[in-house]
């Protein structure tokens, strides 16, 4: 299916208003008033909350305006609303998101330097067409290279998984 | 002391061997970063702020800005030999850079650009140096209202003069507030909006935030593009670039305007970006003769890298005098500040006069470095971009996560990592601005915080904010800024409309 800016109009619009009514609606359990000392602690994100509400109704307000005079363009020239996100950009970005989540997930189970390897290896194997031993290789590289700038330069330890104890790498 | 010795002292600390080396490194780095899509100057420092620990504020600083300077240049290599703007701020330059490297002129291109970003950068730093001890002895002045009446000030003229829709940058604006208050509250102490989630109880950071926004969410529009690199030769002809130096006289007026263009858009918070745009469509009407715009006219990329260059270095008076950056590089920058338990601010003129002159003065010398640098490593870098995406991209992204990692060693900023890349990647399609979201997260608990001690010096009275000259004429000028540039607009356009009705 193809998005039109008009969902993606939309979508974000009720987003970004659901964000504010959230504020609002944890502002007021703290507290918007005033007490002794000044003003409560909620009051300050009440009222920013409320704007934010204020200024995504306005924007889906014009989403719909705006919807309106395409398509009656539409009707006129049969020149279709601009899509969002024709079909097959949507397949890319979203084979893209989805090796991206993989990495975070990766990460978090086996260790950010096997996640790394992994995921550079399996776009240069996978989306990029270079033979597998070649994209492990980069993959590997990339990974050592990694260790050596934060372990070993900066002293940073980065997230390590199972693997790496067996490697003798703590 | 005059100004003029406190310049001399600061490049006494400026220029050691050690500061010397941390401006070639990083206006390499800034180089690579400004080159590749994906990572750009704002998520570049925030990658490098937890490098930054162990170095000294004033090595740290001068590491960051010279990054800075370098994602600058090698923004403007890629709108000229790609086509594709590396950086927000060079989308001006593609419009005639890449037109004239086609013609097979790529040389006399880069080196225009490269000369005239050297020259915009002197402007700002001059005017950096000549009214930095007026604006710190201007900004003492000043108490809670005021710093309030600044802090919407910015906010206001984000609002005003962006080229966004007004309720689009009031959404970027408010959620980046928000995001600020997350987390324990420094006033009262309590905690706020964590809606029962413990990893939020140290608040959300900005540098996790921007990594998201602009590092996340550039790669996805990049990805969405399906990105394509048909780039021109990058080979430098050193007889070429001295031809283009003395060529370069020829466009004084253009240099000029867009110098103080950029001097505006800098110390105002309009930013690099839009006085690129700005002084790009002025040079093109004040253009008579000649070939039209976008064919590859001297004066089309003269003037958008002049303004570009003068607005960034420019953006550093007023975060460094008030404490209000101007542009989202110079917010994460002044967030860094703040991390490195510096406040930036009028004091820090009085109390660190090391780190506030030996950062101008190295911004004098780190410009003159990039000059040279880029044009000595143009071709090196233009085969960066000829690494496919499939293996570029990959490790953008690990470079993202694991410096939002080392922010706090914490892995639920993995997924808020995630997460701002995917609001990023929507707003940037939807044209909401991202710059007042960085902003107001910085700016966030300093403005909340001059608000609740006017409100306690008050009362509850917002009368404060107009009760003497001083506050009363920033709120009118802020007031001015949120509402007449949209008025305008829209009276002459309806002024236009009237004819045909």
């Amino acid at each position: 299916m193809t998005v039109r800016r008009f969902h993606a109009e939309i979508g974000t619009a009720l987003v970004t208003a659901g964000v504010g009514l959230a504020a609002v609606i944890g502002a007021s359990e703290l507290g918007f008033g005033w007490e002794e000392s000044g003003p409560q602690p909620g009051y300050f994100p009440f009222y920013v909350g409320l704007v934010l509400i204020g200024a995504s109704l306005w924007n889906l307000m014009r989403a719909f305006v705006k919807h309106r005079d395409a398509m009656v363009q539409e009707r006129a020239s049969g020149e279709i609303e601009e899509p969002f996100l024709p079909r097959e950009n949507l397949g890319r970005i979203g084979t893209f998101l989805a090796a991206m989540t993989g990495f975070v997930i990766a990460t978090l189970t086996l260790g950010v330097y096997v996640a790394s390897a992994g995921y550079i290896a399996w776009s240069a194997w996978r989306q990029g067409g270079y033979p597998l031993w070649k994209s492990l290789t980069i993959g590997i590289v990339f990974t050592v290279v990694q260790y050596v700038i934060f372990e070993t330069i900066f002293k940073i330890p980065l997230l390590k998984g199972p693997i790496e104890p067996l490697l003798g790498i703590y | 002391m005059g100004n003029f010795d406190l310049l001399m002292h600061g490049f006494g600390v400026a220029i050691t061997p050690m500061h010397l080396l941390l401006m070639v490194g990083g206006v390499l780095m800034g180089l690579v970063v400004g080159v590749l899509p994906g990572l750009g100057a704002p998520n570049g420092v925030s990658l490098l702020i937890p490098l930054t620990f162990a170095l000294d504020p004033t090595s740290a600083i001068i590491l960051l800005s010279s990054m800075y300077w370098g994602a600058l240049f090698g923004g403007s290599t890629t709108s000229i030999l790609f086509n594709i703007p590396g950086e927000p701020s060079s989308v001006a330059t593609t419009f005639d850079g890449y037109p004239m490297a086609r013609k097979g002129e790529s040389t006399r291109a880069l080196t225009l650009a490269f000369m005239s970003a050297g020259v915009g950068a002197l402007t700002g730093v001059i005017v950096i140096t000549l009214l930095a001890g007026w604006a710190s002895n201007f900004a003492l002045k000043f108490g809670a209202p005021e710093y309030f009446a600044v802090y919407f000030l910015a906010f206001a003229a984000f609002i005003g003069m962006g080229s966004a829709s007004p309720a689009k940058t009031l959404v970027s604006l408010t959620t980046g507030l928000l995001l600020a208050t997350v987390g324990m509250d420094t006033v009262t102490g309590e905690i706020r909006l964590t809606f029962g989630l413990d990893q939020l109880l140290s608040g959300i950071s900005f540098l996790v935030v921007v990594i998201g926004l602009f590092g996340i969410g550039e790669l996805l529009s990049t990805v969405q593009e399906g990105l394509r690199f048909r780039g021109v030769s990058s080979r430098i002809d050193l007889r070429d670039v001295f031809k283009t130096i003395a060529e370069l006289p020829r466009y004084w007026a253009t240099t000029i305007r867009s110098g103080l263009i950029g001097i505006w858009m800098g110390i105002t918070p309009g930013g690099p970006t839009a006085a690129s745009f700005m002084s790009y469509g002025i040079a093109r009407q004040a253009s008579r003769k000649g070939e039209p715009f976008g064919t590859g006219r001297p004066e089309g990329i003269v003037a958008p890298e002049t303004a570009d260059h003068s607005a960034g270095s420019c953006a550093m008076l007023p975060m460094l005098a008030l404490g209000v950056p101007s542009s989202a590089t110079a917010a994460v920058m002044m967030g860094g500040l703040m991390i490195w338990g510096l406040t930036p601010g009028p004091m820090l003129f009085a109390t660190k006069p090391d780190f506030v002159w030996g950062l101008i003065a190295s911004m004098y010398v780190s410009n003159l470095i990039g000059v040279i640098l880029v044009l000595a490593t143009v071709p090196m870098f233009a085969a960066l971009l000829r690494i496919p995406f499939s293996i570029i991209g990959p490790m953008i992204v690990v470079i993202c996560f694991v410096g939002a990692y080392t922010v706090s060693n914490s892995s639920f900023d993995l997924w808020l990592v995630l997460l701002f890349g995917l609001v990023g990647y929507l707003f940037t399609k939807l044209d909401y601005p991202l710059a007042p979201l960085v902003l107001a997260m910085v700016l966030g608990h300093k403005a909340e915080n001059a608000f609740h001690q006017s409100m306690i010096l008050s009362n509850g009275s917002l009368d404060i904010f107009f009760s003497n000259t001083l506050v009363t004429s920033i709120m009118v000028i802020a007031l001015a800024l949120l509402v007449l540039p949209k008025t305008l607009q829209l009276s002459s356009r309806l002024r236009r409309r009237q004819p045909v009705e």
